[in-house]
């Protein structure tokens, strides 16, 4: 009998345990913006947790058969072709980056000359960057910056250079 | 001492060479947005090519008068809308530039009017009833400048090399001969 209520208890303690536990670790998944331009769809998103740390990304998703370009090639592209994919903190921003940005599919050589304008394959692309969020536990404005262009093998949609997009993020403490 | 003088000579006759002979630069098939004057930038026996600015005056006025141009010369007046950004657009000129046979063979006969977008906007810059919404693009003109209807853009062809290009827009310039 002793026994049998030391067991209870034992499995008690335990389901307490795992339920602190899931509160301690609680996974942020949030759309902060999403919007459509020149043919482009963007979605702006914050991912993490308080442990494992939290990704500022964009997913770009160019029409069938288009691709977009490497975040690294210069902003006012190869020779002047093509545009860079870039999601980037504005001046005023109350993230900051922790890292660099990183990009969810390997670039490669294009077709043609400049072989230095390297592009993504058709589809879509996701830009990771590491941040911390603002201090406090209040949701604050705050703005991003994007940049993309979309072209398939024989024609381009006009760029974007710089937008700048309004978002809403959770201070650091809002998630503890 | 006779060394410095033999270089010192050399230099001036350079110099003299070039005040005599410039060089003449050749515009390339690349947009000069800042100029106020539309250029000639391509006169082959069956081929021209020019580029219309915004600061030159009104488009239709010009159109019109390049359109007559083209009657002049037998040649059918086409506008195409290009940017200095779209590689697509890079590789046609780069294959008329290179006088690439099968590109200058679609395209003979024809008097091409250039208008770069980021100078007249896309559709909601206002650019007179030209509807596109990606470029290179191609709208056949009347004899008075306006629209046939008749529009192409590089989506009818793959991948941008002279071989995909030139049957495409042969079949467009010539096709219904």
């Amino acid at each position: 009998m002793k026994l049998h209520y030391l067991f209870i208890l034992s499995f008690l303690c335990v389901l307490a345990a795992c339920g602190k536990s899931s509160t301690a670790v609680q996974r942020v998944s949030l759309s902060l913006a999403s919007f459509t331009e020149n043919y482009v769809d963007v979605s702006i998103r914050l991912e993490g947790t308080d442990s494992e740390g939290y990704f500022l990304s964009a997913i770009f998703t160019p029409p069938d058969g288009y691709h977009l370009y490497s975040k690294d090639i210069p902003l006012n592209g190869v020779e002047g072709l093509g545009r860079p994919t870039l999601l980037e903190l504005t001046e005023y921003s109350q993230i900051r980056a922790l890292g660099v940005l990183t990009e969810s599919v390997k670039t490669m050589e294009p077709n043609f000359e400049p072989k230095e304008l390297l592009v993504y394959p058709s589809g879509a692309v996701t830009l990771s960057l590491p941040v911390e969020l603002p201090a406090g536990n209040t949701w604050l404005d705050d703005t991003v910056k994007v940049t993309f262009m979309a072209c398939s093998a024989s024609t381009c949609k006009p760029p974007v250079t710089g937008k700048i997009v309004n978002i809403r993020v959770p201070g650091v403490d809002v998630y503890k | 001492m006779n060394k410095r003088l033999i270089l010192l000579l050399a230099g001036f006759s350079l110099l003299a060479c070039n005040f005599l002979f410039p060089q003449k630069v050749s515009p390339t098939l690349n947009p000069e947005i800042s100029s106020s004057e539309n250029e000639q930038i391509l006169e082959l026996d069956e081929l021209t090519i020019v580029r219309l600015h915004r600061q030159a005056g009104d488009l239709q006025s010009m159109l019109a008068n390049e359109s007559k141009k083209a009657a002049a010369l037998g040649q059918m007046p086409v506008v195409e809308f290009d940017a200095t950004w779209c590689p697509p657009c890079l590789a046609i000129d780069s294959a008329i530039e290179s006088r690439n046979e099968l590109i200058l063979s679609a395209y003979s006969g024809t008097y091409i009017i250039k208008l770069d977008v980021d100078e007249w906007g896309w559709n909601s810059g206002g650019v007179h009833n030209f509807n596109f919404d990606a470029i290179p693009v191609y709208f056949k003109l009347d004899a008075d400048g306006n629209q046939t209807g008749e529009v192409i853009d590089g989506g009818a062809w793959g991948e941008d090399i002279p071989e995909n290009i030139a049957p495409v827009m042969d079949e467009f310039f010539h096709g219904g001969k």
